[in-house]
């Protein structure tokens, strides 16, 4: 019974996986056929050949790899900054009492609704005034505003299991507030801290809608993606290539630290369980 | 930890003896008075170093989202036509907004869009979910395909399905159903209005289904298998087990992803910009994508600022609970 149960699940699930496997793998191999062919449909035998012409020319074609430096540049910036101050603020909120501590958390934790057409705006008038416009910080700064809303809840959450007689112990050994944070509650934080780092590093990575408003000469991966991927032109292959260029990078931490993306996502939301 | 076993200078002792010996209720360095049941405090230095401890988070915060959030309010009462003199309106944009046509037809997209994606997503992710708890070690490896498209950039996913449903015969939909005999269903989905927006919700869907799939099968692993047996010996059996016990039990992440889902799919963007850029004649538009385009494209800013401020309120609908919870567990 148990047996013949498990054997229909994964007919089923393996079944249901070919719509995800099918496009990703033809992706792949129209990134390694002649555009000719790779135009008549990548799954044509007529005529097959496997060449690496797509690969070869593809950096010619796009500015993928100035596009490829400028994202590691945007998510890496944004991604230091958010691990450097999430901790220190969900210590503060968390171990610290000060006036307005609570409605300013509440207003910080419930930001994670706000969709970021909210932002663009007020943002794009700003920049402009203030000459931001196609500056990296136009969009560093959204980035890192933004993700506080669910950071500071991933750490704050990780915070309430912290043993609080360490803290005390340190306090009465004559550490200060600073000295708590510094000397106690980081070195313990490491896990979150990471955790948190790796989405925002994703999110980033993946983002789309402010890059496109906000820069102009220095754009990222997705941007530049985007503006290839709209046009009916010929050349599947050239695109395909850019596209696996583009998703590589995150597919490959994502595979990775899917645990962490899964309950990251959740506090995301607010809804952790 | 080793930090503390060293110690520090005990620069705190004498002090904290001292405010022991005032009784119950303690005072700082500027007289202020805290509760009884207070047990901490670092007598002024903490509100000082709350603060500064804080205070880049809230620079930055104001910045992305206080000063945004408010200005979006302000800024949908005042006609701004690019870099012209705004003119107060009242809920000139408002009204306008309810008489345009183009906005009607986003408004009822995107109750199609939000609703058929998010039901989707979610209902495909549970439904594995429950087939891949009966066989959890053998069913990983698509667990994680499915998982990882999720991972894959919005752009790339648009990419993906344009190439699916190419009006050519290079596009696989077309090619398949050819293959099967059914020629005359040939169509250009994508250039058509009334498949267009179908089409890119399958696309759609189909990235997000990971996230639901992945909440829900670790919510039936939760389940505890005490309980299962305990049906076994009642004399459930394959499809009873399911339907009475692992449905109802996963059904707390169901909840949690139809929730992520249902607002990532209001504020989604990427996909319909690179499928077909709110085309054929608007009809893919979405709230969020219209705001873009009357704002950004045509520079109407102030239209642009009422349109978002509409969706803004019906992601606030969707949030309710959500906020409500978040908000008692800020303490």
């Amino acid at each position: 019974m148990k047996h013949a149960s498990s054997r229909w699940a994964i007919a089923i699930v393996s079944i249901v996986a070919l719509v995800w496997i099918v496009p990703i793998f033809g992706i792949l191999v129209t990134s390694l056929r002649p555009a000719g062919e790779a135009a008549l449909g990548w799954w044509t035998t007529a005529q097959f050949t496997l060449t690496l012409d797509a690969w070869r020319s593809v950096w010619n074609q796009y500015p993928l790899i100035e596009a490829f430096w400028v994202t590691l540049k945007l998510a890496g910036l944004a991604t230091i900054a958010t691990m450097l101050l999430t901790p220190a603020a969900a210590y503060a909120f968390h171990f610290l009492r000060f006036p307005l501590r609570r409605v300013i958390l509440i207003i910080i934790v419930n930001a994670f609704v706000l969709p970021q057409q909210v932002v663009i705006i007020p943002l794009f008038q700003l920049w402009r005034d203030w000459g931001l416009i196609d500056n990296i910080l136009a969009v560093l700064i959204p980035y890192v505003g933004l993700s506080f809303a669910w950071s500071i809840v991933v750490v704050k959450n990780f915070l309430e299991d912290f043993p609080r007689e360490l803290i005390e112990a340190a306090r009465i050994d004559g550490c200060g507030p600073l000295g708590v944070f510094g000397y106690v509650v980081l070195p313990n934080t490491i896990a979150p801290i990471c955790a948190v780092g790796i989405l925002q590093f994703l999110w980033c990575w993946n983002s789309l809608l402010l890059p496109l408003l906000y820069l102009r000469s220095q754009i990222p991966l997705p941007v530049v993606f985007a503006r290839i991927a709209g046009t009916y032109d010929a050349n599947w292959n050239l695109r395909a290539a850019a596209a696996i260029l583009t998703a590589i990078v995150p597919l490959m931490i994502f595979i990775l630290f899917q645990r962490q993306f899964a309950g990251g996502a959740m506090s995301r939301s607010g809804s952790k369980e | 930890m080793n930090e503390y076993e060293q110690g520090q200078a005990p620069r705190a002792h004498a002090t904290r003896r001292a405010s022991q010996a005032n009784g119950s209720v303690q005072r700082d360095e500027n007289g202020t008075v805290y509760g009884k049941a207070r047990k901490r405090t670092w007598f002024g230095y903490e509100v000082p170093a709350a603060y500064l401890l804080i205070a880049p988070v809230l620079i930055l915060f104001g910045f992305a989202v206080a000063f945004p959030l408010l200005d979006t309010i302000r800024l949908s009462f005042f006609d701004i036509k690019g870099l012209g003199a705004p003119r107060y309106v009242a809920f000139g944009n408002y009204v306008k907004l309810f008489h345009d046509e183009n906005f009607r037809q986003a408004l009822s997209t995107t109750l199609w869009w939000t609703v058929s994606t998010t039901v989707l997503s979610v209902g495909i992710g549970w439904f594995l979910a429950v087939v891949c708890s009966l066989a959890p070690r053998a069913t990983l490896l698509p667990r994680v395909l499915i998982f990882s498209a999720y991972g894959i950039s919005e752009a790339v996913t648009g990419y993906i399905w344009l190439g699916i449903f190419r009006p050519d015969s290079g596009g696989l939909l077309n090619a398949g159903l050819k293959a099967i005999g059914l020629s005359s269903y040939t169509h250009a989905w994508l250039g058509d209005q009334s498949t267009a927006l179908a089409a890119i919700v399958i696309a759609y869907s189909w990235a997000q289904v990971g996230l639901p799939l992945m909440l829900c099968f670790a919510a039936t692993q939760a389940i505890p298998s005490s309980i299962i047996e305990a049906a076994y010996i009642d004399g459930a059996r394959g499809t009873s087990i399911i339907r009475h016990i692992v449905m109802p039990l996963s059904f707390n992440g169901v909840r949690v992803a139809t929730f992520i889902n249902l607002l990532g799919s209001l504020r989604a963007f990427d996909t319909i910009f690179v499928m077909t850029n709110g085309g054929p004649v608007r009809s893919t538009e979405t709230l969020g994508f219209f705001m873009y385009r009357e704002s950004m494209t045509q520079f109407k800013l102030g239209y642009g600022a009422a349109a978002t401020l509409v969706l803004l309120i019906a992601v606030l609908i969707v949030s309710i609970p959500a906020i409500i919870k978040r908000t008692a567990e800020a303490t």
